[in-house]
């Protein structure tokens, strides 16, 4: 089966500071990877060189078999992510914000129309239909990012960090709303701090530190935190800490 | 451009609720009509010379309507200015410094065709702005005129012809900020760039190169620096003026294109 997300041994600095070293990732339609490592792992380095937003020094990137700075028309309409800002205007609604990311992602008025009322109930955002997205709190906003990356049902999304700032409602929200997507077939990358919420929502967790891939755990079985740090201990003592080296 | 319409509806909801664009159309469209019908009516009061009144001496001759839209037209040719480039940094400089432009990425609908319909929406706005001001102007000085019984002079409509292009063009020398704002990723920055802009033209001006800086022209034209700057201001200066609209349009649109790191 073709990846729908792929990275492939993608290297990347910002100056002197390395962020992404020969990091490789697949995920296939109809699953939930999720990425979990300590903050300045990589993850967000990686989510964003997948969606096209920053160009890696080295290394191939996939979406949806494309290079994602030459996806455009039909194959972005399959594409939503939301890493860091959301697609959401502070001086817009929320329903204005959600109608304007479905016409933006490609659907015509209509589709758009019935697809916003869809997603504003599918996230519990009613009470705040009509509150302009500058006011509201930082979960609510989370949730206005998630339902504008996700309004149109794309086919390859990518999350980061998508329950954050979510209270235990918005996280069983969120979580449905990804199981329910990746039963229709969709590529979902997530990134999360946060083991036990990963262990139910995704098929593979991917372990990251450093800028790469260090292991894999298994969700739902026991003891994932103490294999999580095992897995980086074990990084941290392959790889001499290039900070500690000079 | 795919989807380009989306664009566009998008682009004017943001104009329409946007607190800049609100404050600077009220500025424009009302503050203009009546600084233009005060500061004639100052001039020719009679009242004892201030250093005020000497700045405004210029005024106080001259056929009553024409002289009113000519005030318009200079003040606006500075004022659309600022209130454009103000505009510029809030739309493409806050998207870029909060993240949205990278929310944008990856959609149906291309980072240059959001870009472009941000100057289109923004031209459309700033030309209607330019309208109402001298429509509103031409309408005040009517007013005038009937109630003071002075004629309304035909001469009006040439200098309310002078006073629509001269703001067109004003209009266009806004857009290349949104390239400004695109590449320093700082609504603030630009506006830095902004004030810096006025400063050099006014230099520019003071050293006699006015008429061929693109920024000073349309404001020379309007006699802004005295009816023999404005002599010197023909066709090829105009057309000069006029050209900073489509390359500030091409930069800003493949800047977008071409943005990383978000």
């Amino acid at each position: 089966m073709t990846a729908a997300l792929e990275l492939d041994r993608v290297s990347h600095s910002f100056r002197t500071r390395g962020a992404l070293d020969d990091f490789s990732i697949v995920v296939h339609p109809g699953e939930v990877v999720a990425m979990i490592g300590f903050n300045g792992a990589g993850k967000t380095t990686a989510m964003r060189v997948l969606a096209g937003r920053l160009r890696p020094s080295h290394g191939t990137a996939r979406l949806l078999g494309r290079d994602p700075h030459d996806v455009s028309g039909r194959n972005a309409r399959r594409f939503g992510h939301l890493i860091d800002a959301p697609l959401a205007h502070p001086d817009l609604t929320v329903t204005e914000n959600v109608r304007s990311a479905a016409r933006l992602h490609g659907l015509d008025r209509a589709t758009a129309a019935g697809a916003t009322t869809a997603v504003i109930g599918q996230l519990a955002l009613e009470p705040w239909a009509d509150a302009r997205s500058a006011a509201l709190s930082q979960g609510n906003r989370q949730r206005l990012g998630i339902a504008c990356a996700t309004v149109h049902s794309p086919e390859a999304i990518v999350l980061d960090e998508p329950t954050s700032a979510l209270d235990p409602r918005g996280v069983v929200v969120v979580r449905d709303l990804i199981r329910a997507s990746a039963a229709s077939g969709a590529a979902i990358l997530v990134s999360s701090h946060h083991l036990d919420e990963v262990s139910r929502v995704a098929d593979r967790i991917v372990v990251v530190h450093g800028g790469r891939v260090v292991g894999a755990l298994e969700p739902g079985s026991t003891d994932l935190e103490r294999r999580f740090f095992e897995l980086v201990h074990d990084a941290d003592t392959r790889t001499p800490d290039p900070e500690r080296a000079s | 451009m795919t989807n380009f319409t989306a664009a566009w509806e998008t682009e004017w909801l943001l104009c329409l609720r946007s607190t800049i664009v609100r404050i600077a159309t009220a500025l424009l469209v009302f503050v203009i009509p009546a600084g233009a019908i005060g500061a004639v009516a100052l001039s020719r009061s009679g009242t004892t010379a201030t250093v005020t009144t000497a700045k405004f001496a210029p005024y106080a001759s001259g056929p009553l309507a024409e002289t009113h839209v000519l005030v318009a037209a200079q003040v606006m040719s500075v004022a659309l200015l600022m209130a454009g480039g103000f505009a510029m940094a809030w739309t493409f400089g806050q998207e870029v410094a909060s993240g949205l432009a990278g929310a944008r990425t990856g959609m149906a609908t291309s980072r240059a065709g959001v870009a472009l319909a941000k100057v289109l929406v923004h031209l459309t706005w700033l030309t209607g702005c330019v309208i109402a001001v001298v429509g509103l102007t031409v309408t005040a000085s009517a007013l005038v005129c009937a109630v003071t019984g002075v004629p309304f002079d035909d001469g009006a409509w040439s200098r309310a012809g002078l006073a629509l292009v001269a703001g067109l063009l004003s209009a266009g020398l806004t857009i290349p900020f949104g390239w400004v704002a695109t590449v320093t990723r700082s609504p603030l920055g630009t506006i830095g760039v902004l004030i810096g802009v006025v400063v050099v033209t006014q230099l520019v001006t003071a050293l006699g190169g006015g008429a061929w800086f693109p920024y000073a022209a349309p404001s020379l034209w309007t006699e802004m620096g005295g009816p023999e700057a404005a002599a010197a201001v023909g066709l090829p200066h105009l057309l000069l003026a006029a050209a900073v609209m489509p390359a500030g349009a091409i930069a800003v649109v493949h800047a977008w294109r071409r943005l990383d790191d978000l």
